[in-house]
């Protein structure tokens, strides 16, 4: 593939002229920037990205960063296998991670995490389930089905089972990336009663998914993602996080939220094992847990606080729409943590394979 | 990249330099050394690294590649892939003989603005383009606008399925292509048509008895370029395409982004390299690697 | 009819970059073309925001060093192979091409668990070595075949008048091949610049590149600032390509 100077010449001069332009004005202004965040204690917070981040730089990392100096910066998305990457090979991108309960409990199982340094983190004002295996929750998170009210006017969807009866609900729909929670909509939908659900029985929540699959059009796996798709109409109905499906109807998206068989499972701060600013992130994670905090988050982003004292300070109005709400709470599918941490793994595993075939 | 290497303003037509000086004959190695160490450090070791793990994560055996061959998912994605970079090929081979035949067999401003296309779309990286077509074939996208405009409807799902990779991938191919065909067809003396025509050669004949089996080079060299660079294409089919139709780097990014398997990621990747190494020991055969960049 | 199709097929090459350009200037929030309504709002977002300052800051200082990595390594070696003959030459070459020969993504998964071993991940050297390699091929291809183009006449002559081996080097051989080698360090730059998959597993947080960022950013959400990114990097390869085709054209035309 020789050829002669023709092009040669041309493209060279393409780009000299092209990356002399683009360095000029690229790399000036920027080491000042970096000089200036040099100087200053930092954490690095592992989070769910869009509006989760927004809310928690709202509520925990600007007023931390008002009262202690020590700046916060957020890496996205959540991921457990980042988390023990990290620990393996000692690359380290952040310090905390939000982190949901039975990974919380795997984690501290493979010793990814470190145990709370109580010395720094007071629990004594948090309610006594806040406080789990070493680890400290920050608030509860409802997985929802959630469909659009404009797309069927004569009532949506009930239950899973209705998300699975494309006849008489017929529309586009989409799922959560997440083994677990959809093993449990499927084992739900297949009529399993919701405190009948443990232990999962794979196969069948498998084969279920099976009828179900060819009308799922997205398999989302980001919450900025998910509000993408019912708020651009792709889909009509979906498997979605309560706060990011309120903030829609908030912003007037006509979205409706079914707390029947939805699931909770509560979000832990975890420190990842060996991090190198973990002394800075007890500080943040006592800062966090304190009820004015608390409060600001969920009035933001309608997740149930973990101090009591929290719901003080947040709107009568966003109560109702929390999943700790009592309407809400006793109609969901409880989970048992214990059961869904040893055997993680093994189901996130074979849902891939099933995903992929 | 080879492509890049097209552009080289060095002729070399010329036989390879003649030894001479002292240095001749005896391998001058203070020369070679800083490469040679660098490439065996830094590349070949790490190398070496998969493939040990790839029979001893997490304990010595041959587990990982009795899986890959013994589960159809696996089998169906290694089929996949080539179907799926053959596929490829094939349209960018079609697509770019009219283009390369047009920018070097004309001498205007038409095959100078043809050119820039092409060059402009070489240069401009993969990540980019795909954003590109991640834009075009949204729902938001001018695809949906038009479809709706026409009045057909919803329009098609046509993100995050493996038309939307395979054309994504094409897309970023072509140029390659392009340009493999290009430096053949601008060696390709036109006195040879003219001779043809002057003996009474129809313009077709001419070009099917003379041009095309001249051009025959650079179809062998753009296709086997475009082949190897698809078979592990990283970027597009995961941002384009979809699980359900998963490539090769798909699956190997899917166990260590979401399931840290490394011995099993490491057996994937190597039997991926073995493939592209089968391909191109073959090429090396017939042809001679060193035509494939040169 | 051929010409037709030809340009059918420039069109498509160009046409989906060109279409960035204006998402650029778009007000929405996410992916919609045509655009609702123009705005610099996102090109502020871009000047402004250190998540996306420092990946630019990041690629810019990896691309320069590694070419320099590239360059030590491979300028020697290729006047050791192209002016000597020794045993292994063919060896050395496959030695030289092979990371051509490895997809990215094998390569990616390489460096990812051997970093790992070196604690090199998430740094700016480990991603300068990594890139520096990876361009070997590339700037060797481009060297040799300058040198080869070399007419070594000229060395002779400047030795037989006097000159040293050393002096004739400096003096006569790298003037002629600075072209070439410029060529080579541009494409080893370039190939650093726009290298996303073995960036996307090793450059970490600190050491993240701009496509890795992009990568990050377009499976996260959906970020406009991308269209920003992208439409500045279009501008730069379309000057680039364009003042060259007028540079080309001025020694034809003032002959």
């Amino acid at each position: 593939m020789k050829t002669s100077g023709k092009s040669g010449q041309n493209r060279r001069q393409v780009l000299k002229l092209g990356g002399g332009l683009v360095a000029a004005a690229g790399i000036g202004p920027l080491i000042v920037t970096e000089r200036t965040i040099a100087q200053t204690r930092t954490i690095y917070v592992n989070t769910w990205g869009g509006s989760w981040t927004a809310a928690e730089e709202a509520a925990f990392f600007k007023p931390f960063t008002e009262a202690t100096g020590i700046r916060v910066r957020t890496v996205a998305p959540v991921s457990y296998a980042k988390l023990k990457a990290q620990v393996q090979t000692g690359s380290y991108e952040w310090d905390i991670t939000a982190i949901n309960q039975a990974e919380w409990l795997r984690a501290e199982r493979e010793g990814l995490v470190e145990p709370i340094d109580w010395t720094v983190v007071k629990k004594d004002a948090l309610f006594p389930n806040a406080v789990f295996a070493n680890g400290i929750a920050y608030c509860a998170l409802g997985t929802n089905l959630v469909y659009r009210k404009d797309k069927f006017p004569n009532g949506g969807p009930k239950s899973w089972a209705d998300f699975w009866d494309v006849k008489k609900f017929p529309g586009t729909r989409s799922l959560y990336n997440n083994s677990l929670r959809t093993v449990i909509f499927a084992l739900l939908a297949d009529g399993v009663p919701k405190d009948k659900l443990y232990p999962l029985d794979v196969d069948r929540a498998l084969r279920k998914l099976t009828e179900i699959k060819p009308h799922i059009k997205v398999w989302w796996t980001q919450g900025n993602q998910s509000q993408q798709l019912i708020r651009d109409g792709e889909v009509d109905m979906m498997a979605m996080w309560n706060a990011r499906a309120s903030e829609l109807a908030g912003q007037g998206v006509p979205v409706e939220l079914v707390w029947n068989g939805a699931t909770v499972s509560t979000t832990m701060w975890g420190v990842a094992k060996g991090a190198p600013n973990r002394k800075a992130a007890w500080e943040f994670i006592q800062f966090a847990v304190q009820a004015k905090p608390q409060a600001d988050f969920s009035n933001r982003l309608y997740y149930g606080p973990t101090n009591p004292e929290a719901f003080k300070h947040i709107k009568p109005e966003v109560a109702k729409q929390l999943p700790t709400y009592e309407e809400n709470y006793k109609q969901i599918a409880p989970s048992n943590i214990e059961w869904e941490a040893a055997n993680l793994a093994s189901i996130q595993e074979r849902f891939s394979q099933w995903l992929a075939s | 990249m080879a492509g890049v290497v097209t552009a080289a303003p060095a002729t070399a037509t010329g036989p390879a330099a003649i030894p001479q000086g002292p240095g001749a004959g005896s391998v001058p190695w203070l020369l070679l050394m800083p490469a040679t160490a660098a490439l065996v450090l830094l590349f070949v070791l790490p190398i070496g690294y998969v493939l040990l793990l790839s029979f001893t994560d997490p304990q010595v055996s041959l587990a990982h590649y009795q899986r890959i061959f013994a589960v159809p998912l696996y089998t169906r994605i290694l089929f996949n892939t080539f179907a799926t970079s053959l596929t490829v090929t094939v349209i960018c081979l079609l697509l770019a003989y009219p283009l390369a035949y047009v920018i070097s067999r004309r001498n205007d401003w038409i095959s100078l603005v043809l050119l820039i296309c092409v060059a402009v779309c070489f240069w401009t990286g993969f990540i980019v383009r795909t954003y590109a077509w991640l834009v075009i074939l949204g729902n938001k996208g001018p695809v949906a606008a038009v479809w709706q405009g026409l009045g057909l409807g919803a329009p098609p799902q046509l993100l995050f399925t493996s038309f939307a990779s395979t054309l994504g991938m094409t897309h970023i191919l072509l140029p390659y292509m392009v340009l493999a065909l290009y430096s053949v067809m601008k060696k390709i003396d036109p006195n040879l048509l003219r001779a043809a025509a002057s003996l009474g050669a129809r313009p077709n004949a001419a070009f099917r008895a003379v041009f095309l089996p001249l051009s025959l080079p650079g179809v062998v060299n753009g296709s086997i370029l475009v082949f190897t660079i698809c078979l592990g294409f990283f970027v597009t089919p995961i941002l384009l395409g979809t699980p359900k139709d998963m490539m090769i780097s798909q699956l190997v990014n899917q166990q260590i982004e979401e399931l840290l398997a490394w011995g099993f990621a490491s057996a994937i990747a190597v039997v991926l390299l073995i493939a592209t190494s089968i391909v191109l020991a073959i090429y090396n055969r017939f042809v001679g690697l060193d035509r494939l960049w040169g | 009819m051929v010409m037709a199709l030809a340009i059918l097929v420039a069109i498509f090459l160009i046409s989906p970059i060109l279409i960035i350009i204006p998402m650029s200037f778009s007000t929405a929030i996410s992916f919609q073309f045509p655009p609702p309504g123009y705005s610099l709002g996102y090109y502020q977002a871009y000047f402004t925001s250190y998540d996306w300052l420092q990946p630019t800051a990041n690629s810019f200082v990896i691309a320069i060093l590694s070419m320099a990595v590239t360059m030590l390594l491979v300028v020697p070696a290729s006047f050791g192979y192209v002016r000597h003959r020794f045993r292994g030459k063919s060896f050395f070459n496959l030695l030289m091409m092979s990371p051509l020969i490895v997809p990215h993504v094998v390569a990616a998964l390489a460096y990812y668990g051997y970093f790992s071993m070196a604690r090199l991940n998430g740094t700016l050297p480990g991603v300068i070595l990594a890139h520096g390699v990876l361009a070997v091929p590339i700037a060797f291809l481009v060297v040799c075949a300058t040198i080869k183009g070399f007419d070594r006449n000229l060395e002779r002559a400047a030795m037989s008048a006097g000159a040293g081996p050393l002096r004739t080097f400096f003096y006569v051989t790298l003037p002629v091949l600075r072209p070439g080698m410029m060529v080579g360090a541009l494409f080893s730059f370039l190939a650093s610049f726009n290298e996303a998959v073995v960036a996307i597993f090793i450059s970490g947080r600190d050491a993240a590149t701009l496509p890795k960022k992009m990568y990050e950013s377009i499976r996260l959400e959906s970020d406009p600032i991308i269209a920003v990114v992208s439409s500045l990097l279009i501008g730069a390869v379309l000057i680039g390509v364009v003042t060259s085709v007028v540079f080309r054209r001025k020694p034809k035309n003032v002959p």
